[in-house]
């Protein structure tokens, strides 16, 4: 618990702490919400030459240069059209702004430690070591996302690999 | 609870180092002869506030030297004695160590160098020192003025001698540099010697390193023993004779005490242009010649005129004797000469000086400190701002301007308060010049000094603004200019003096405003670039040149790295690695360096920067959907090309003939993979770009406008991505990559 605690993590009374849920597809994922700095809608990006396609490029978001990232394209879920409903979560990672796109925002969560169960290991495109953990919700499985480890990993390359240890 | 102090140190860091710059431009510009009260005083001030700093926040070692320092200060404020080049000299050094200790300190660890005590052994018997400094000017180094007693004490046992030498040649060795007395017999676990010299600390350590570590020896100034002079001629009468400071009277009593040393009193007439000083050279001693084309600083030939606005308020006194001070400089012995000694300022020269000294205004410091980083974000959301009213501007374009005439005045009237707004919080970041400059007069100082040539340094334009960025990573690029000028470029003085220049050798740096962008000149008055030795240079090295090169091409040659032309490698320079540094410091600037030399007569190094490294001149290309940036200093022309200008290579790849020229063609379409459709190459248009690796021809689809762009780092939240050297928002809001020239014609070449 004294890492979550070193993390800034919300205690709460209860020692749980809150997640924000979004789907991607079929699939309904969870990350800390402390680590979101705001949610937008989506807007044109410019492209950035020679990066992989998940990618999508960069935005200007008020002055400042953000990347941002489609995960459905990163967990290969296939491709879908961007449409009004589509948002971006504007994350700050290690002291990095970072926009991922997801298909929705569905709910802010609070979750005690005890109520996520550990994956198991298995063969899935995510490597298990960004998993925190899954949790059910009214019969429906969230994956908890380790936000942070996965947008500093070297297989996103958004850090440069110098940079990448130190985060 | 204890309070946390560490979080003020940051604070006290920077006013420190804000100190003890100001204390070194000011003991830059002490007159030795005329000390200036108000600047000792500012001296000590800084020197005292570094000490309270440093006792508040526990640095002991900072407090201790600024406390020797402080103590020497002290008695030169209150005119108990008077400054010599060498107390300038010792705080100088110390100025040095504080700065290192300091620098250890924000790294959280204790600067520990045995160069501290010395320093502060040589401040502490300076201080002691009675005012009568006043020796003969021309000592070799590390001689001092007065004789010194130093007490030595080691351990035999552990300095570990070498097997050919015994205590014996030690004490013969140390006998050679003064007086030498065992203060009690030679023991195996302890020796006590004496020695009443005129070296100072570091001979004496010098002479140990023969035979054994010196830092085992503890070699002190014995504070017992009074100081025996070996000379008694040489000693001067603590008399009244400083009282020239208060005007002509005074300074006859110097000059009668200044005779002590041979000098003729006529000697002094050279000053005014009299006839006499022809004569007043040959009696004169030897040293005096120093005195000759640097007025400031005798002891040394590298002084900075500092000579705002090409010498509108400079020391006209200078003037009436150039040819005068180059006899004198005949006389000069290397300049080298410059650390130990304390010369004999001539009196008259300093009346001179203190009538015409220029006054500097009292600087009213009415300023606050903010970090950068509020800087930054105020012109972020300045930028912001004028975005969002170019944006609100497109969608009234459509409106009808006699309905909505309110509007659009409004407008126009938001348009120019927001363009003000953003002049006025870029010109936050703009620093002057001299930020730079200032640390220039002490390198060549000490540059010249350990070449033994005599360099004047000439600062104009110093008030040049430009962003602070810009300005901090100058420095690097400029230092190597001006220390290669001085060892390259300058000769030796009986050189010069064979060319039928002056021996001292001049140094511009010169700063100003050129349209956009800011010009830093280095120039020298050297030799010059040795064009020849440069290309057998290059074809040695394997470089290679085109048949008949330009001179242009061949001064480049200097900016390849590993390239040097230095017969010998010295601790200043010859190794090949500063100018190419210097080159890729500037490109990184967006900047670009120019050389012009002509034998015999010096070089010029032209660096062109723009105004700050915010802000980009660039020219709006389109290819397919995306907008990119080219850097408009970049470009050379752009041209429609015809289809019979594109000519393919077998293999390797492809070339566009420009006006007989076969450039590589860069097509971006290619490097960054654009996908989309792609228009017929004569239909795009050829830019032709100035790249690092030669002349390429750059394909694009539309040239589409001309903007000055606010560049934004593409790293801060992603990484670095080849080709690309950042980028910008358009006047849309969206986001326009700024191609990097030089990357991309590498990049076409894989």
């Amino acid at each position: 618990m004294s890492e979550e605690r070193k993390d800034g993590a919300a205690m709460i009374a209860s020692g749980s702490r809150e997640y924000l849920t979004f789907t991607l597809g079929a699939e309904e994922y969870g990350l800390d919400i402390l680590k979101v700095q705001e949610i937008r809608g989506y807007d044109a990006v410019t492209k950035i030459a020679n990066s992989p396609d998940f990618i999508k490029g960069v935005i200007n978001m008020r002055g400042v240069i953000v990347p941002i990232i489609d995960l459905r394209l990163k967990f290969n879920l296939g491709q879908v059209e961007y449409n009004q409903f589509t948002v971006v979560i504007i994350l700050n990672i290690a002291g990095r702004v970072v926009g991922v796109v997801v298909d929705g925002v569905s709910d802010v969560i609070a979750l005690g430690r005890d109520q996520i169960r550990p994956a198991p290991e298995f063969g899935a495109l995510l490597d298990t070591a960004y998993i925190d953990g899954l949790t059910t919700l009214d019969e429906r499985m969230v994956i908890m996302v380790d936000i942070e480890k996965l947008m500093s990993s070297s297989e996103m390359g958004l850090i440069e690999q110098t940079q990448a240890g130190l985060a | 609870m204890n309070i946390d102090m560490s979080r003020f140190y940051q604070v006290f860091f920077d006013e420190a180092s804000e100190h003890l710059a100001a204390m070194e431009g000011l003991l830059l510009d002490l007159d030795v002869e005329s000390p200036d009260l108000e600047m000792l005083n500012a001296i000590f001030r800084a020197a005292h506030s570094i000490k309270g700093g440093a006792g508040t926040f526990g640095f002991t070692d900072m407090a201790q030297m600024t406390h020797v320092l402080e103590t020497l200060l002290d008695r030169l404020r209150k005119q108990e004695m008077s400054p010599t080049t060498e107390m300038i000299d010792a705080f100088l050094q110390a100025g040095d160590v504080l700065r290192a200790q300091l620098a250890a300190h924000q790294d959280g660890i204790e600067y520990d160098d045995p160069r501290i005590a010395a320093i502060a052994a040589r401040l502490e018997r300076l201080a002691q020192l009675d005012a009568d400094a006043s020796a003969p000017a021309s000592l070799p180094s590390h001689f001092n003025a007065e004789a010194a007693v130093w007490r030595i004490e080691f351990c035999p046992d552990v300095i570990e001698l070498q097997s050919d030498s015994d205590l014996q040649t030690l004490a013969d060795a140390l006998a050679e540099l003064g007086a030498f007395a065992r203060l009690a017999p030679d023991q195996p676990d302890g020796c006590r010697w004496r020695l009443t010299t005129r070296f100072d600390q570091a001979a004496i350590i010098e002479t140990f390193a023969f035979v054994c570590d010196p830092q085992q020896i503890r070699i002190l100034p014995d504070e017992q023993t009074p100081a025996v002079a070996l000379s008694d001629s040489q000693q001067v009468e603590d008399d009244a004779g400083f009282g020239f400071f208060d005007g002509a009277p005074g300074s006859e009593r110097a000059l009668a005490a200044g005779s002590q040393q041979q000098e003729d009193d006529d000697g002094f007439g050279f000053f005014d242009g009299a006839p006499g000083s022809e004569q007043a050279l040959d009696q004169e001693h030897e040293g005096f010649g120093l005195f000759g084309g640097s007025p400031g600083m005798e002891q040394v030939a590298a002084v900075a005129t500092q000579d705002r606005a090409d010498s509108h308020q400079g020391y006209g006194f200078f003037s009436p004797a150039p040819s005068l001070s180059e006899q004198a400089d005949d006389r000069a012995p290397p300049a080298a000469s410059g650390t130990g000694d304390s010369g004999a300022p001539p009196p008259t020269a300093g009346v001179q000086r203190t009538s015409e000294s220029v006054k500097r205004p009292a600087v009213t410091d009415s300023s606050i400190r903010v970090s950068v980083e509020k800087v930054d974000q105020l012109i972020n959301l300045v930028g912001e701002l004028v975005i969002t009213h170019a944006m609100l501007a497109e969608s009234a374009s459509g409106l009808d301007p006699v309905v909505n005439e309110r509007i659009l005045s409004g407008l126009s009237n938001l348009e120019r308060n927001s363009r003000d707004l953003q002049q006025a919080v870029m010109s936050i970041r703009m620093l002057p010049i001299s930020f730079v400059f200032n640390r220039f007069p002490r390198v060549v100082r000490d540059t010249a000094a350990t070449l033994g040539k005599k360099v004047n340094l000439r600062l104009v334009g110093e008030d040049t603004e430009l962003d602070k960025g810009l300005i901090e990573r100058l420095a690097d690029p400029l230092n190597h200019l001006v220390r290669n000028s001085i060892d390259h470029g300058i000769e030796l003085p009986e050189r010069r003096r064979a060319a039928g220049k002056s021996e001292t050798g001049e140094i511009t740096l010169r700063a100003s405003h050129r349209g956009g962008s800011v010009v830093v000149e280095v120039s020298d008055d050297g030799a010059g670039l040795n064009r020849d030795k440069l290309l057998a240079k290059a074809a040695q090295q394997g470089i290679p040149m085109p048949e008949h090169p330009s001179d242009k091409e061949v001064w480049q040659l200097i900016f390849a790295a590993g390239f040097s032309t230095a017969e010998k490698v010295t601790d200043i320079s010859g190794r090949g690695v500063g100018m190419d540094v210097v080159r890729r410091n500037i490109d990184e600037m967006n900047g670009r360096v120019e050389i012009d030399s002509s034998p015999g007569r010096g070089t010029q190094i032209t660096i062109r920067l723009p105004l700050t490294l915010a802000i980009l001149d660039g020219l709006s290309v389109r290819m397919g959907e995306e907008i990119f940036i080219l850097p408009l200093t970049a470009i050379q022309e752009s041209i429609q090309p015809r289809a019979e200008q594109f000519k393919t290579v077998s293999g390797k790849g492809q070339l566009a003939e420009v006006n007989g020229d076969y450039l590589p063609l860069v097509v971006l379409h290619d490097i960054f993979q654009l996908g989309g459709e792609r228009i017929r190459q004569e239909e795009g248009i050829l830019v032709i770009v100035d790249t690092n690796e030669g002349r390429v021809a750059l394909l694009v689809d539309e040239l589409v406008a001309q903007h000055q762009v606010v560049i934004k780092s593409l790293e801060t939240n992603y990484r670095r991505v080849e080709g690309i050297s950042g980028a910008t928002i358009m006047g849309d809001g969206r986001v326009a990559m700024i191609l990097d020239v030089d990357a991309l014609a590498r990049l076409s070449r894989k």
